[in-house]
Formats: C-alpha cells, structure tokens, sequence
C-alpha cells in the first residue's frame, strides 16, 4: 500500500495487535474446536460464541453481484478446515473459479468441486456433503429452499458437524430460516479503495440478542484479512444519497 | 509334464498371423546399435541366417524382399505364455514357466491325474491336439521329473525329429500339426537321460563349455566322474540340475497364479420388473461378492453390475471408487442410486454383479492426503466422493489444480476425483486422460513443473467468479485505450469510479486461439466489484468476471 497514510497504517498496527489479543483470549475462553472463527475478527465479535459453531448453517445474502460475500464466506470455510477437512464447493453454475480460491488461501488438495448439472442433484449433493463428518465446510448457492428442505440440511450439518455456508440472494431475508445465522453483506464505496474493498455485515438473524447489528469491514487486497473500517475514513453511503 | 513350444516367438506370430506360415521370419532386436537376428524360422535357417546374426547378412541371404523383419518382444513373448499357462489349468492345477531368462516351455504338475483323461498317452494327446488348434506345435514330454521332462522334450525329440521319428506333416493351408509326445516310464529316468546333451540338464554356457572342454558330451558320462568332485570342478549348479533330473532333488513347479474371478451371478426363476426384489437380489449377491474380496484382502475399485432382462437387452450399471472397498453396505448403496435412475422396459432375468477392477486395502490413496494434511475422516471422505460420483458421474466430482498460464481460463484444471477405467494402478495416466476429457479441443503446452508450489499470494488477483463465456458490453470510456468509465449491464449503467489495471494478457499464435486482453478490475458507485475486459484484436469490451 504505498499510498496509505502513515496515520492509517499505524492504526492497522494497532487494530492487528488487538486482533491478535482477541485470538488469545479467545482461544483460552473456549478452548474447544466446536467454533470456527469466521475470519473476521469484527464479525466474530458480533457473534454470541465469538465464531460460527461447528455444525450450523449459515446463510450469507447479498443482493446483485460482485458485492465481496463469498470472499468472506469462503474466508471462513478457509478457517474451518485450518484442522483438517475437506471443503466442498457445489458450483452448479460452473462459475467458480478456483484460483482465486486458492489465493484466499484454501489449499487445492482440500477443496472438492461438484458440479450438478441438474437442481434435484445439486440439492441432493449439499445434503450428501453436510452429512459428511470428514467435510469441514460445504459451499452452496442453493436456488429454492422451502422450510422442510432447509430444515433437512440443518439435520444433515447437524450431524455432519461441519459448516453449511449458503449463499443466498437477499429477497429472501424475511423468509423463515432454518439458518443458525443470517448474514447480509453490502458493499460500500471506498474512499481510497486502492487499500482494500469496503463491506457492511449486518447480523440478521444469531441466536442471540445482537440481531440488526451491523460492522463495517475492509478486505485487504493483498492479505486478504479483514479488518474494521477505519471510522475516519467514513464516508457517506452514495446510494443512500441517490435513493437506492 | 513339460510342454515345449519350440522356437515360441516365432510360432506366436504365426499364430496370430497366420499369412505368415511357411514363410521365413527373421526376429530382429537392435543391440548396441546393430540389428541382430534375435529367433528365425527353420524357413529362414535353411537360407543359412542364424540366430545372433546382423539382420544386414541376413537380408544378403535371403534378398530383402523375401525377408521381413519383426520386432523381437520378449515381454510379450513371456505374456503370452502365461496367458497359455492360466489356460492349461483345465489339464493341471499346477502349472508354470520354466525358469530361463527367455521361457519357451510349460511346465505341468500331472502327478495322478492322467486317468482322469484316460491315461497318459491321452493326455498327452489331448494337450497337443489343444495347442494344434491354436496353431501351435507343442513337444510334450512326461517325465517323473520335471529336469528329465525337460530334457527329453528339448533334446530327445529334436533328435528324433532328425532322425524322422516326427515328420512336420504341413499338407497345404491345412494347418494342423503332429505333435510328438513321449513319456518316459518312472523307472526309465537315468535310462532316458543318459543319452542326452549335457546341455539339457539345463546349465549355464560357462558349465557347458567346461565339460565340453574335458570332453564331457552326454549325460552318461558324468556318471563316471566322482559325484563328491563336481562341485568343486564345475560349481554348484551341474550337481544340483541332474539331481533335479534324475530326481534325487526336488524342485518346485513356481506356479503361475490363476486370476480369481471375482464374479457373482444369480437367474431369477421368474423374470421380474419389481425393483424391490432386483434390489435384494443385488444386495444379496454384492454381499457375496464382498465376502470374497475380504477373503482375497482386496477391495473394489470399480463394480459392474449387469441385469440381463428378456430376451437380450441388458442393463449395465458401474460405479468407480475412490478408495477400495469391500464394505457391501456401501458397494450396494453405490449401485442402488444408479439402479434408482434405471427404467427397466423388460422383466430382469438373470443379475450379476463383478468386481472388474480391484486393489489391496493397503494402497490407499495418497495424494488427497499429500504434504500433512491430514483429513480427519478419510474413508467417510472417500464414501462421500463415491456416492457424489455415483449419482452424478465422475466428471462432475472434482479437485482443481493450477496451471501456470496467463490465460485465465486456463490457469487451472479440474481432475475427476474417483479413478476411470484404469483405475488406481495407472493414476497418472487417467489423470492424464481427465484432463484430456476436460478440455478437449485445447492442445497447450504448459509448464506446469511449477504451477502447484506457487505460494498462494504470489497468484494475480482473479475474481471468484469467472463466467464461463465473456460477456460483450457497451463502454464508455474517455481515451481509446484508456479504463473504462461506465458500462450497461442488464440495461441499467454503471458508473466506474475505480480501476485498478491494465492487466495485459497476451498469448502466443502458436496457441491456435491467441488472446489479446487488457484486464481491469473495477468498483462501481455502489462498492461492486467487476472484472471486465478489452478485446484488443476486437475493440471491443467484455465482463470476464466478478469479484463476489
């Protein structure tokens, strides 16, 4: 980052430092594996066990393309199978480009691409994945979920104990969920973008009292992490300002 | 029982080749750069070639028309008499090569078993009428001995043959052959053998040489000579080899092992179209068929499953594994969600079910688990990878693996997870051919010896989703190869106010399908990320991808 201002640069230091603290205590709070960090400190922070539990669903909306929420979900499923696992990627669309995959950081040899050609088997083949115990994370982008489907996959990744990561369009967020968490991701204009791509994370939807809260994040472009927003470089939401 | 086949790469390609017959062969093999005639037919010895000859002298013999050199195959030679070997079990459960570099000669453990064909002679008989009409000449020889069988069928008999005691009976295109057969009598094994070379008690030419030099010719002779001397004159192995043909040594037949069919099949006393007792048939037999892999210590790596309905229409299931199995809940699940897709137009007669490829437990599959990762869990691992592959095939379960090639399209591929029909003894190879199948019209050469150790960061930035075909859009942009400053997508336009780029990729002509690109990445108004693309050849802009 060349351009970045030393005063920015001195307080990423700082924000990576208090990261690293929250990871040590967090570590010997819960002390278990049964929680995934979701890669992002401040979103763990949002959330009641301080990460995704192993053996949820989590769904992931965002409207329109290209808006970032599948770097920060396969962000977690890159956390997930830090301890071994596989990860599954069901691309039906067969849009998935796995080097990109791979430079976020998620090993080649553990990411296993499935591409159904037909719904019912693209359906048929995240329940599969989440029903496996040696699956860390299964990546999805199911297209119609009714309540007795979706509560199907909660069974599966209940009894796979892996993480079931759904990507879905954001029309659905009134809709009941079967979804330990509901996520909405939006992406927000950058004021110097050169340092990274700005995100809005809004909790929908956890188990605990913390629904609607929302952290804004910055995804490094070069090392992937993700850190809060600088509250400095705040700027005003365009599309607020044009009515979107 | 011995069973020579005499000058054996030469009848092989006669019987494979039948145009061949009568004609003089000469096999050549290339030696230090020189063609040598490496076997010849008795067609080509009586034009005076001889074997170790340079196929150039062979040809001045002969004229070069005549002559047409083949290969000289060992390997396959010695194939071929195994497969002989597997198929000769029907006269002996023993059966063997003999033990030369170069094998011409079966070897049959016949010990009580001749009146099951009516006596010795029969089946002796019965062998050579066998090989006949495989279109070979086969020397029989029984013997109470295996060295003596030996002699006798490669010295006894080129001598009778000589002396005409087997006249070759070749009448026209009727290719049917005497074969000599003698038997020597339990008792009659010195008898036998002492009028034999000594080069039939199978020695080395360094032995031979050494006898032939004290004037040793026969066998008999060295019945003269002090037994408790041989060895320290002539070594270890002349004692040994007429022990082992006069009998007072045993030797052992080292018997070709007889491929198991692992194979299972049961006929339906009334044809059915009811899935649910196809089904429990099918469980029952893949119960069967996976006792007999435990047996064996092997698993299944790939499983046909054949339902023979009436009157000749059959249906083949087959599932490939990723790991070799012998668990029959699993081998059935597999083959039930293939049967699930089946429609069965006529009545099932008849089912059966094989394992036609399968591997010992202990060759796992490794790579999945290559450099310390360890998968927690890998056989529920590989029961997910084969019901995936099951159902949706194996194309459609696959592991990506970067290539180190500006083209975006091409800077990976996809390798089906689960073994094809070569299975996992020939990995490389049908990862190979996966990666044929995935893209087949593309022939690039690329340098991949470093693809996969590229540390993740050092990869250019790529979206994470890449449309499968470039999507044409209208541009604006101020300068002629300036970025691009607004575009419509979905008819509604998008302002640009970041680009991060040029990216130029650019690829060789030799490519047959050059690219000329220059990439930029994108933020619009509203925070998105695009990846779109200059076609430089066209002029025109495109959408590759978006950052999701």
């Amino acid at each position: 980052m060349s351009n970045s201002a030393p005063i920015q640069s001195r307080e990423r230091l700082v924000e990576a430092l208090r990261e690293q603290i929250t990871h040590l205590e967090r570590a010997r709070r819960t002390g278990d594996e049964a929680v995934v960090p979701s890669g992002c400190p401040a979103l763990d922070r949002l959330l009641p066990d301080g990460g995704f539990r192993r053996g949820t669903l989590i769904e992931w909306l965002a409207a329109g393309e290209g808006s970032g929420r599948e770097t920060l979900a396969l962000g977690t499923a890159r956390e997930a199978c830090r301890q071994g696992g596989a990860v599954v990627v069901l691309d039906r669309a067969g849009e998935f480009y796995p080097p990109a995959a791979i430079r976020l950081g998620i090993h080649p040899e553990q990411m296993i691409v499935v591409r159904a050609r037909a719904e019912a088997d693209d359906a048929w083949a995240l329940d599969q994945s989440l029903r496996c115990p040696a699956v860390a994370a299964a990546v999805a982008w199911p297209e119609k979920l009714d309540g007795h489907a979706f509560r199907r996959l909660q069974l599966a990744v209940e009894q796979g104990g892996g993480l079931g990561l759904l990507m879905r369009p954001e029309r659905v967020r009134h809709e009941p969920s079967w979804a330990e968490v509901r996520l909405l991701i939006e992406p927000l204009p950058h004021a110097a973008p050169r340092a990274g791509r700005r995100l809005k994370i809004q909790v929908l939807r956890s188990r605990d009292h913390l629904e609607g809260a929302s952290v804004e994040v910055e995804i490094d472009h070069e090392t992937h992490l993700v850190h809060p927003a600088p509250a400095l470089a705040h700027p005003a939401d365009p599309r607020r300002a044009a009515g979107a | 029982m011995c069973i020579r086949l005499q000058r054996w790469p030469i009848q092989r390609i006669r019987a494979e080749r039948p145009e061949l017959e009568a004609k003089p062969i000469v096999l050549c093999e290339t030696r230090r750069a020189s063609r040598r005639v490496a076997a010849c037919s008795t067609e080509a010895e009586a034009l005076g070639i001889a074997v170790g000859m340079p196929f150039a002298e062979a040809t001045a013999l002969a004229g070069a028309e005549k002559l047409r050199p083949e290969a000289y195959d060992p390997s396959g030679d010695r194939e071929a008499l195994e497969a002989l070997a597997v198929e000769c079990a029907r006269f002996s459960p023993l059966v063997g090569l003999d033990d030369s570099p170069t094998p011409d000669s079966l070897l049959l453990d016949v010990t009580g078993l001749a009146h099951l064909f009516g006596g010795e002679p029969a089946l002796a008989a019965a062998i050579t009428r066998d090989f006949a009409r495989r279109g070979l000449t086969a020397h029989v020889a029984l013997a109470p001995t295996i060295g003596a069988a030996w002699a006798v069928a490669h010295f006894l008999q080129d001598k009778q043959a000589a002396c005409g005691f087997a006249p070759p009976s070749q009448t026209g295109r009727s290719r049917k052959r005497l074969s000599a057969a003698t038997i020597i009598p339990p008792d009659g094994t010195a008898a036998a053998l002492r009028p034999l070379p000594v080069e039939a008690l199978r020695l080395s030419d360094d032995v031979v040489e050494l006898l032939h030099s004290l004037g040793i010719y026969h066998i008999g002779q060295l019945e003269s000579l002090p037994r408790e001397d041989l060895t320290t004159r002539f070594g270890p192995q002349l004692l040994e080899r007429w022990d082992q043909a006069t009998g007072r040594r045993a030797e052992p037949i080292r018997a070709q092992p007889q491929p198991h069919e692992l194979r299972v099949e049961r006929s339906l006393d009334y044809p059915t179209t009811r899935r649910r007792t196809i089904e429990l048939v099918v469980e029952q037999l893949i119960g069967q068929l996976a006792r007999m892999l435990v047996r064996e210590g092997r698993g299944a790596v790939r499983l046909d499953c054949r339902l023979h309905a009436h009157p000749s229409h059959t249906v083949n299931l087959s599932v490939g594994l990723f790991e070799p199995s012998a668990a029959p809940r699993h081998l059935f699940e597999l083959i039930r969600m293939q049967l699930d897709r089946v429609w069965l137009a006529s009545p099932v007669s008849a089912v059966s079910v094989e394992a036609a490829l399968t591997a010992p437990f202990e060759r796992r599959q490794e790579e999945l688990f290559a450099d310390g990762r360890s998968w927690r869990r890998p056989r529920q691992l590989a029961g997910l990878v084969d019901r995936l592959a099951g159902r949706l095939g194996r194309g459609s379960v696959l592991r990506a693996r970067l290539i180190r090639d500006a083209e975006p399209e091409l800077a990976y591929q996809y390798e089906p997870l689960v073994a094809g029909c070569h299975g996992h003894l020939a990995r490389a190879f049908s990862d190979a051919l996966a990666r044929r199948q995935c893209h087949p019209t593309r022939k690039v050469k690329v340098d991949r010896r470093l693809a996969h150790k590229r540390h993740p960061g050092e990869l250019p930035p790529r979206p994470l989703r890449l449309l499968a075909r470039p999507f044409r859009l209208a541009v604006v942009s101020i300068m002629p190869d300036g970025p691009p400053l607004q575009f419509q997508l979905e008819g509604r336009p998008e302002r640009i106010t970041h680009t991060w780029g040029p990216e130029r990729i650019e690829t060789g002509w030799w490519r047959g399908r050059p690219v000329r690109r220059d990439y930029y990445q994108t933020e619009t108004t509203t925070g998105r990320r695009y990846w779109l693309f200059r076609d430089l050849a066209a002029g025109a802009w495109f959408l590759h991808g978006t950052f999701e």
